[in-house]
């Protein structure tokens, strides 16, 4: 109890000198990686900024910027309607920065034999149309089907890109997160996910969808069918020369390029 | 102290009043502060129920209770929470089927089996295993378990069995080869002899049964780890300190003379225990299980992060090797996309959820309370 | 029955509770037993030359005239692979534009393997994130990339209608009769000279804050969040807790309001903790706007309410056990009713009140689901105290569950996750702990 007392005290102290700016950052889980690594970039070189990042899903992201609760929004889809509305009614202007270009790739476990499916066949194993692996050329095996949970943009992009806006089947797990994705489909033989492109490692195999391998170049390119866009939402655009101004345009510069692509992500700047 | 001898030891109408004043003073701030936590509940119930009746407006009470379909976002939204509440029934009941009886046994033999210094070993265990914070037990959960029971789940389940039914079978043997005996000694010429025979081979048949039904077990593959069998057991490790100390002050509560009366119509311990004190505190001990089932309803971490969130109903209902949704980490992993800024019936069918999980466990309580209320009537304290 | 099966009954029925006893126990082992083994590894590990370059770099801490040295022998043992690299690359450039496309992926993943083994190759550019600019830091993370360069992984999918199997094949067979070849053999023969594993007790892994989202560094923004967090559950809930229980012992007089307030008080026991979540998101950040953002002061006051009914139940039984002897004693002395609870009663009572609180505080640092929506965040710096007021945190807690789902490099950080793990139930434990020790006084006081 002492101790404690005592570093609170040492804490209080310590920096009782300069108020401290914060940058509260929320949302996706995909953007996150890349929110973090410009966090702790951003804060290396500015000691006297506080950022902090959660990764609580898109749709939190939208709702904290509209409560006024955070000041970047993290998203893995555009905003909606209603949700620019619910702003607009709150006097919040939401501004998108597009921080980088992400793929969806389709993920199996790498002992699994198949190779490609088209959207398709992706879709109809999602429905529950196809159910064995052995009806696209694999093992006979039951499907096992993992999804992203319903609060990520990540689930939204799929059910726009790949459902077409259909109910996924009903005995697909859901996970909290492209971690937890890849974490499931490497443990599950028989596993089908999908996740950002950052989180595809050697432990789990993408596929080829329509005879497209995902990869930076494919999703540039625009063509593996599974792509989207990754966004910053501000409110307004931020006043020049602010640290906020500085956090969010990070990704404009060299630096801030060649983090995206190393966390795996595509940059928007690299044509 | 000392008090200055000009003062008159009768106090002054004013100052009377004065002290009165203040002692009533005194005493409704106190009675103020205490309400705070009657405020709190109110608020909470207020909170919780002002954003679930929206739901219920908007959607209306049939599908969210009967439909099994859960499509939150889909076009149109469906809002089917049954096999949501059918996973969380499913994980509690597995719970219960954990905690239950081991807690109950370990309660006995901590209140009457055990010496007093052995108690004094065995009670920081139970104190640990309900200190330990309930992320961590969902990370053992996740990170440990899920994977031994992916990669060899066949002789966990075999094992499981030995465990559990291992004592059930021998307490079976016993009985059965008495009862039997019982039946038989008029008819046999050597009853001794029949004992010997009988125990055995029943013993025997037990094994053989048992064996029979490891093996089945070990041949059983578990297709994921994350499940309503891992979560369960999880969740009866929690509930089991609750249960256990619950229930030993239960039957610690139906006093000496009652064992001693029972002793002295010479009955041995277990009979004692089974017949008089068991039934005499299974009041408080049905009040111990309630107690062990809200904390398993109520618990967050461990199901969002071990049971594999299908909001499916396993095929069999029972198939614990099946992942499950549970209504707290529906709540918990869903807010984040719930935008409540719109009002939408999504977000508020987590408030309606929560409301669910709220009425559920404040009748346990109510429960839980009427019954020890009344067992301590009937024990006369 | 027989009197001898009712014997025997009566032992197997306590071997039966034994057997409760035991499986408990084994329950506690099996799952504290992981947690402390590989959670002591976060802090007591087998730590390389490149652990000691970030704690120099990074933190500024170590001997950097020792370090240089060391780094200078390092280097000498490093310099043949880099040497091997360069003519190998001679080589290539020299083929035949055919033969060497044979080459060029699988040298490209022998390069970016050796990167992640070693760290950026000296000469070339520093890479800007900081999980690249350094090789492994703890041996047995470089043991299994040091695999990783010495094998690639395949998979044999030729019987159809099977899972494929794993494979590995050594890349040395790719690289057969070129200048790279005894690069694979020098490797494993020089991999500790090249990385000089010593033993090394990390103990400042719980005061150091973490560096590139926890891939090097320790927890302290976690663990100062989850302290901030505690206290200020204290700070709100132990005096109304105390006065509550003050009020329901001494002075309420059993009727039915009082019976209505304990009714309230358990059920606010028996709300599921993620309902206080949701909760303290609708009340305290939504309503009354107690911050602008999450913040430690919204997650305090929603884990106070939390904690309330521990202490006010557990304070109730200590003013209660506070022999009735005292109290009539100062009422004999003439102690008005407040003065016989301020210096009779509650010092009496503290020690048993304590232990109450002692036992909360506990539960308050090891919950989660209150604060997921209103005060953690998984990045963010060690916060000064004035700043609880409006800024969210770290926290042990939530963090252990976003290392093990959601962050990017799960399986590289496994160590960091169980250290966590251990620092959480260290902490929780040592508080029971103290709890016990506090309770078992108190108990020889009473009989003594």
């Amino acid at each position: 109890m002492n101790k404690i007392s005592v570093y609170a005290l040492a804490a209080l102290m310590a920096a009782a000198a300069t108020a401290q700016q914060k940058i509260v950052v929320d949302g996706s889980t995909t953007v996150g990686p890349i929110a973090k690594a410009f966090a702790e970039y951003f804060m290396a070189a500015n000691p006297d900024v506080n950022i902090t990042v959660s990764e609580s899903g898109s749709g939190n992201g939208a709702k904290s910027l509209v409560n006024q609760t955070c000041d970047v929004a993290d998203m893995s889809r555009p905003m909606k309607d209603s949700e620019f509305k619910a702003a607009a009614d709150k006097g919040i202007q939401p501004v998108a920065h597009v921080v980088a270009l992400d793929g969806l790739p389709i993920l199996v476990h790498p002992s699994n034999p198949v190779q490609e499916l088209t959207v398709e066949q992706v879709r109809k194993i999602y429905l529950g149309e196809i159910t064995n692996w052995s009806e696209v050329g694999g093992p006979d095996q039951k499907i096992v089907a993992i999804s992203r949970d319903t609060n990520s943009g990540t689930y939204e992009t799929f059910e726009e890109k790949v459902m077409d806006k259909q109910k996924i089947r009903e005995d697909c797990e859901y996970v909290g997160s492209n971690g937890a994705i890849r974490q499931r489909v490497q443990s599950t033989p028989a596993a089908i996910g999908y996740a950002g492109l950052g989180f595809v490692d050697k432990t789990v195999k993408a596929l080829k969808i329509n005879g497209i391998y995902p990869s930076a170049e494919t999703v540039q390119t625009g063509e593996y069918p599974v792509a989207r866009p990754l966004f910053m939402y501000t409110n307004g655009y931020p006043k020049l020369g602010s640290p906020l101004y500085r956090f969010v345009t990070i990704h404009l510069g060299a630096d801030g390029q060649e983090m995206v692509e190393e966390i795996g992500f595509v940059p928007v700047t690299s044509y | 102290m000392a008090q200055s001898p000009s003062k008159s030891l009768v106090m002054s109408d004013a100052a009377s009043l004065r002290l009165r004043l203040g002692g009533w003073l005194g005493q409704g701030l106190l009675f103020l502060v205490t309400s705070l936590s009657t405020f709190a509940v109110f608020f909470i119930f207020y909170f919780i129920f002002k954003d679930a009746v929206p739901f219920f407006k908007l959607e209306g009470t049939r599908e969210f209770f009967t439909s099994t379909r859960w499509y939150p976002s889909g076009h149109p939204p469906e809002f089917g929470a049954l096999p949501i509440m059918v996973g969380t029934g499913l994980v509690t009941l597995g719970a219960v089927v954990v905690a239950v009886p081991l807690g109950i046994a370990a309660a006995v033999c901590l209140s009457d089996l055990l010496p007093f210094r052995m108690r004094q070993v065995v009670k920081p265990v139970i104190e640990i295993l309900a200190a330990i914070p309930s992320v961590a037990y969902g990370f053992f959960a996740l990170v440990v378990f899920a994977t031994v029971l992916q990669n060899h789940g066949g002789s966990v389940l075999s094992i499981g069995a030995w465990l559990v039914l291992g004592p059930v079978f021998f307490l079976l043997v016993m009985v059965a080869g008495d009862l039997l005996l019982d039946r038989l000694k008029h008819m046999l010429p050597k009853p001794r002899l029949a004992g010997a025979v009988i125990f055995p081979a029943l013993g025997i048949l037990a094994f053989l049964v048992l064996r029979q039904i490891a093996a089945r077990l070990a041949g059983i593959e578990i297709s994921s780890g994350t499940n309503a069998l891992n979560v369960s057991i999880i969740l009866g490790i929690m509930a089991l300190p609750t249960v256990v100390s619950v229930s030993e002050d239960a039957l610690q509560a139906a006093g000496r003379e009652l064992r001693e009366g029972s002793y002295a119509l010479g009955a041995t311990r277990a009979e004692t225990l089974v017949k008089a004190v068991i039934p005499a505190s299974i009041s408080g001990i049905l009040a111990a299980v309630i107690l062990g089932v809200m904390r398993a309803i109520g618990e967050t971490m461990v199901v969002w992060m071990a049971s594999g969130n299908a909001a499916r109903i396993p095929e069999p209902w029972y198939n614990v090797l099946q992942p499950v949704r549970t209504l707290t980490a529906t709540i918990a992993g869903d807010m984040g996309e719930a935008d409540h800024v719109t009002g939408s019936a999504r977000f508020h069918v987590l408030f309606a959820m929560a409301a669910c999980l709220l009425a559920f466990s404040f009748a346990m309580n109510l429960a839980s309370e009427l019954i020890v209320k009344r067992s301590r009537k009937k024990l006369g304290k | 029955m027989r009197l001898g099966t009712r014997k025997l009954l009566d032992k197997a029925f306590s071997g039966l509770g034994l057997m409760a006893i035991a499986l408990m126990a084994m329950a506690l082992v099996l799952i504290l037993t992981p947690i402390i083994w590989r959670g002591s590894k976060a802090y007591l590990f087998k730590g390389t030359i490149e652990h000691r370059r970030v704690m120099l770099e990074q933190f500024g801490r170590g001997d950097a005239k020792a370090f240089n040295r060391e780094t200078r022998q390092a280097a000498e043992a490093r310099a043949p692979v880099y040497r091997m690299l360069e003519e190998f690359e001679a080589e290539m450039k020299a083929m035949d534009r055919t033969v060497r496309r044979n080459y060029k992926d699988a040298y490209g993943e022998v390069e970016e393997a050796l990167h992640v083994l070693l760290g950026p190759r000296p000469g070339k550019r520093t890479p800007v994130l900081l999980r690249q600019q350094y090789g492994q830091t703890r041996w047995d993370r470089t043991m299994v990339k040091l695999h990783e360069v010495l094998y690639a992984t395949e998979w044999d999918y030729s019987t159809p209608g099977a899972m494929g199997v794993q494979i590995e094949k050594p890349r040395v067979d790719q690289f057969r009769g070129t200048r790279l070849e005894p690069l694979f053999d020098y490797l494993p023969a020089h991999i500790d000279e090249m990385m000089r594993p010593r033993t090394t007790f990390y103990w400042r892994f719980i005061t150091d804050t973490s560096k590139d989202s926890h891939i090097f560094g320790g927890i302290w923004p976690e663990v100062l969040g989850t302290i901030y967090l505690t206290l200020g559950a204290m700070l709100f809930a132990v005096p109304m807790g105390v006065i509550a229980a003050v009020y329901l012992c001494e002075y309420a007089k059993e009727g039915r309001i009082i019976s209505f307030l304990r009714i309230c008080i358990s059920t606010l026991a028996g709300v599921p903790s993620i309902v206080f979540g949701l909760f303290g998101l609708a009340f305290f950040l939504n309503t009354i706007h107690v911050s602008d953002s999450k913040s430690v002061l919204a997650g305090s006051l929603t884990l106070s309410l939390l904690v309330l009914p521990t202490i006010i139940r557990s304070s109730e039984e200590a003013i209660l056990a506070v022999p009735r002897s005292y109290k009539e004693a100062a009422f004999g002395l003439g102690a008005g009713r407040w003065r016989t609870v301020l210096t009779v009663i509650l010092p009496a009572a503290l020690p048993g009140i304590l232990t109450g609180i002692v036992i909360s505080m506990g539960r308050a640092a090891g919950e989660t689901a209150p604060i997921i929506f209103t005060a953690a965040v998984s990045v963010g710096m060690p916060l000064k105290l004035w700043e609880t007021m409006n800024q969210p945190t770290p926290a042990l807690p939530w963090n252990i569950y976003n290392l093990c789902t959601e962050h990017e490099a799960v399986d590289e950080i496994r160590h960091v996750q169980y250290g966590m793990v251990l620092t959480l139930v260290a902490l929780v434990l040592l508080l029971n702990l103290a709890a016990i020790t506090m309770r078992a006084r108190i108990a020889k006081k009473l009989r003594g």
